[in-house]
């Protein structure tokens, strides 16, 4: 156990690093010049004067090469400094945990709602195993997977917003603004959970222990309730964590959309900006929440399966 | 317009926040939000399509928001309707001396945290912006020595050269006026410390400003209880919600959402000429570029009503020249340039033209429309013998050659005023010989001379009429192909009352904006 946990240290500090380097590198890798880039994130036009060039070069120390640079965020990083962000002059971290509030919130109810549909599919695909229902069910939840994001997003605040006047088109004021982002994030881990559930009905009600249950004369309510959904729920544990990690960092797409000012909207702005700090405290903090989670994740299942657990010991 | 859920959704959303340790930001008081219901038809919701990137720091661009927000108020400021500076916080002003300015500062003017204008406070804001590290355009060490107060209610502006232009850039947004308690240290608060008829109360990052009304403003009665700013960067939301009702203003909206707004009896589309012309710069110094019947010719080529009519969709007019036609210093109405292909066909003769390499358009990405406009060109060129070529680019990957002079053409877009609200910034940046920004390559000394002559020209008047025959030559010597002018279009509700537009989003709330109750 402690040489697993020694592993995942090492893996999640690998993948900061590694992550963090990447993010710093990105300005300097495309095309322009970053400190012009910066100036123009503050002032809009097209003619910088040179001299201003310089005085934010040195005021925001770029001057130096670029493995001091990154050597000393690194240090600041150490000591929990992420910096100042190079636009606002405010500090990163203060940037950084409101908007990961923010995404936490949406990826929670993402995830719950996901989570409560594809239950209620996936159990029901399964007890209507290969008839037309069951067939319905897994076409519309694939269909989920191929839906993108940019094509759903205004075509529910056309529905929803405009017509029917019933939820707000974007921002982050109220639990009704929320209602969108968190329909256009759940359709994917909808059509994952809804077939893992599917599988693990499938199986469980195949299984002796329900056969005996029945035998014993359980109701058929009873025995889905007590033995069957619980069992179709085990393979969610794992997905969730893995899908937990995967939307704190993809949901750049709707924070935009809906105007909402969460991690995603916040690495966008960080890059579009040349804001190499902000940048890289948003992918540090996202990395870093992945890792752990899906270590989490691993660890719950390695507790819960006898096999794994004599194999990690 | 509300939008409700049932309540038990709305309980249990809100309970998952509250769990999480998560909440909607600003929405926690129950106060506020009381007060907001109880007096609702009297604040409103402007749409704004930018978001402050630099803390309120008055240099930066988030100076137009302050402005537009009517919070921050200039010592000048620049009438649209009547094309002059006229008064603000200062009331009357004038050249002492070559490079000595003096500004009269208004009486009785409190800042919104109780302490009173000041010369001393006036000299303390501006001084501020001229030694920020990246210092506005329009008030900079360059252009502006000192700033200096000669008594309580004199402000002292002496430039390094003789200026007729400092009212006009004390006209700008990024010389607003902040109280002296509005600076600690590196921090710029402007929350209660403005001068204008709405006092910021809270902010939610990257989200919005919420303002509420200056009881005290000096400007008269404010008729709003109150407004909030939202920052919503994405074109096609600010069309939504000026829509359904979210938004009472919601500006710069794109072409792509115009026929829907039109077609809205709710919704009132506002136009006017905006201080930027698409144009198709050519590079001059290079040939074929080097000739002028050449540069002619693609002139001639062009089907410019097309273009307006089919990329632009309407929303855009032909340009006619370097300026819009309602500019005081357009030299009145133009028509603008016919397509012609016999003559073109002949110009290119005449400049002994052989398409023995295809000349290549840059379209900057960050310009949706440029791709389609390229195309329009490409296509018309080609018409004539011209062979032509697209590259869509990043703007700051393409900028070194075009200031290098190591391009073709270029579709680009530049505004005119962005600097103070006169010309005099874009004329010598982008035409004169030692222009920073002379993307055309363009040298010309009878126009350099015009435009010195103009720099120190002090009666508008005569000024203006000098930038119309600089821009003549422009025009005569064809250096560009001036394609489109296009236009600033906001969008108010119907009901939203006193709200005038403003092609240069500065100005957006004042005391006479209303709202009649429902």
């Amino acid at each position: 156990m402690i040489r697993f946990l020694a592993r995942r240290t090492a893996a999640l500090v690998t993948a900061v690093l590694l992550a963090s380097f990447v993010v710093f590198l990105i300005p300097y890798l495309t095309p322009g010049d970053p400190v012009r880039k910066i100036i123009r994130s503050r002032v809009a036009g097209d003619v910088i004067d040179d001299s201003s060039v310089q005085a934010l070069s040195a005021e925001l120390g770029l001057h130096d090469p670029l493995w001091k640079q990154y050597l000393g965020w690194l240090g600041n990083l150490a000591g929990g400094d992420m910096g100042l962000s190079h636009t606002s002059r405010t500090p990163v971290i203060d940037q950084v945990l409101p908007a990961l509030g923010i995404t936490v919130s949406i990826v929670i109810m993402t995830l719950l709602v996901a989570a409560v549909v594809s239950l209620v599919l996936g159990a029901t695909a399964a007890l209507h195993e290969g008839r037309t229902l069951d067939r319905w069910i897994s076409a519309v939840t694939q269909a989920f997977i191929a839906i993108p994001e940019y094509w759903l997003a205004p075509l529910l605040v056309l529905v929803f917003s405009l017509q029917l006047a019933f939820l707000p088109s974007a921002g982050w004021s109220g639990p009704s603004s929320a209602v969108l982002p968190v329909t256009v994030l759940a359709l994917r881990p909808t059509s994952f959970f809804t077939s893992a559930v599917r599988e693990g009905v499938l199986q469980s009600l195949g299984s002796d222990h329900v056969a005996a249950a029945r035998s014993r004369g359980m109701s058929r309510t009873a025995t889905m309730m007590r033995h069957v959904i619980p069992n179709g729920l085990l393979p969610l544990t794992t997905s969730v964590a893995i899908w937990f990690a995967g939307l704190l960092g993809g949901s750049v797409i709707v924070e935009v959309m809906f105007s909402i000012p969460g991690m995603g909207r916040l690495l966008f702005d960080g890059v579009i900006n040349s804001d190499i700090p902000v940048a890289q405290g948003a992918v540090v903090v996202v990395v870093a929440l992945a890792v752990l989670l899906t270590t989490a994740a691993d660890l719950v299942h390695t507790l819960l399966n006898p096999r794994m657990r004599s194999a990690v010991a | 317009m509300r939008y409700s859920l049932p309540a038990s959704v709305s309980a249990g959303l809100a309970a998952l926040l509250a769990l999480t340790g998560c909440g909607f930001t600003g929405s926690g008081d129950s106060s506020a939000q009381s007060t907001q219901d109880a007096d609702k038809q009297q604040r409103i919701v402007v749409d704004n399509f930018r978001a402050p990137v630099a803390n309120w720091a008055l240099e930066s661009d988030a100076a137009y928001i302050l402005s537009l927000s009517g919070c921050l108020e200039t010592l000048t400021r620049y009438d649209e309707a009547e094309g002059k500076i006229v008064p603000s916080l200062a009331t009357e002003w004038k050249q002492s001396s070559p490079m000595e300015w003096d500004f009269t500062i208004r009486e009785g003017v409190e800042f919104q945290d109780g302490t009173p204008l000041t010369a001393d406070a006036v000299v303390g804001s501006l001084q501020r912006v001229l030694k920020a590290a990246v210092p506005a355009r329009a008030f900079n060490p360059k252009v502006v020595s000192s700033v200096t107060a000669l008594d309580g209610r004199t402000v002292r502006v002496t430039t390094p050269t003789e200026s007729p232009l400092v009212p006009y850039r004390l006209a700008s947004v990024n010389t607003g006026v902040l109280s002296p308690a509005a600076f600690e240290g590196n921090n710029v608060n402007p929350f209660g410390h403005c001068t204008g008829p709405f006092t910021p109360v809270s902010e939610k990052a990257k989200q919005s400003l919420t303002l509420d009304r200056n009881a005290n403003y000096w400007g008269g009665e404010v008729q709003l209880a109150g407004a909030e700013v939202r920052f919503v960067t994405d074109g096609a939301t600010r069309t939504t919600q000026v829509q359904t009702g979210e938004a009472d203003v919601s500006l710069s909206i794109p072409v792509s959402g115009l026929a829907a707004l039109e077609s809205d009896s709710n919704v009132k589309v506002l136009k006017a000429d905006s201080p930027r012309t698409a144009t198709l710069y050519m590079n001059n110094g290079k040939a074929p570029f080097d000739k002028v019947d050449f540069r002619k010719a693609v002139t001639s080529a062009l089907d410019l009503d097309a273009l307006a009519a089919s990329v632009y969709e309407g929303a855009a007019v032909p340009a006619s020249g370097p300026f819009a036609p309602s500019e005081p210093w357009a030299g009145g109405t133009q028509d603008a340039p016919a397509k012609d292909v016999d003559a073109a066909k002949k110009l290119l003769a005449d400049a002994g033209y052989s398409a023995d390499r295809p000349l290549e358009i840059i379209a900057i990405v960050e310009r949706a429309e440029f791709a389609d406009v390229a195309a329009v060109i490409q296509d018309n060129l080609k018409a004539v013998g011209v062979p032509v070529t697209i590259q869509t680019k990043e703007y700051a990957a393409v900028e070194p050659d075009l200031l290098a002079g190591n391009y073709d053409m270029v579709l680009s877009q530049r505004n005119r005023l962005i600097d103070i609200a006169d010309p005099i910034g874009f004329l010598t940046a982008d035409y004169t010989c030692d222009g920073t920004y002379n993307l055309s390559h363009f040298c010309n000394e009878e126009y350099d001379a015009i435009i010195a002559k103009a720099s120190t020209t002090a009666d508008s008047d005569e000024r203006y009429g000098l930038y119309a025959q600089a821009g003549r030559i422009l025009k005569d010597q064809a250096v560009n192909v001036w394609l489109v002018n296009e236009q600033a279009i906001d969008a108010v509700r119907t009901n939203l009352q006193g709200h005038t537009q403003d092609p240069l989003a500065r100005y957006v709330l004042r005391a006479q904006t209303a709202k009649p109750a429902s």
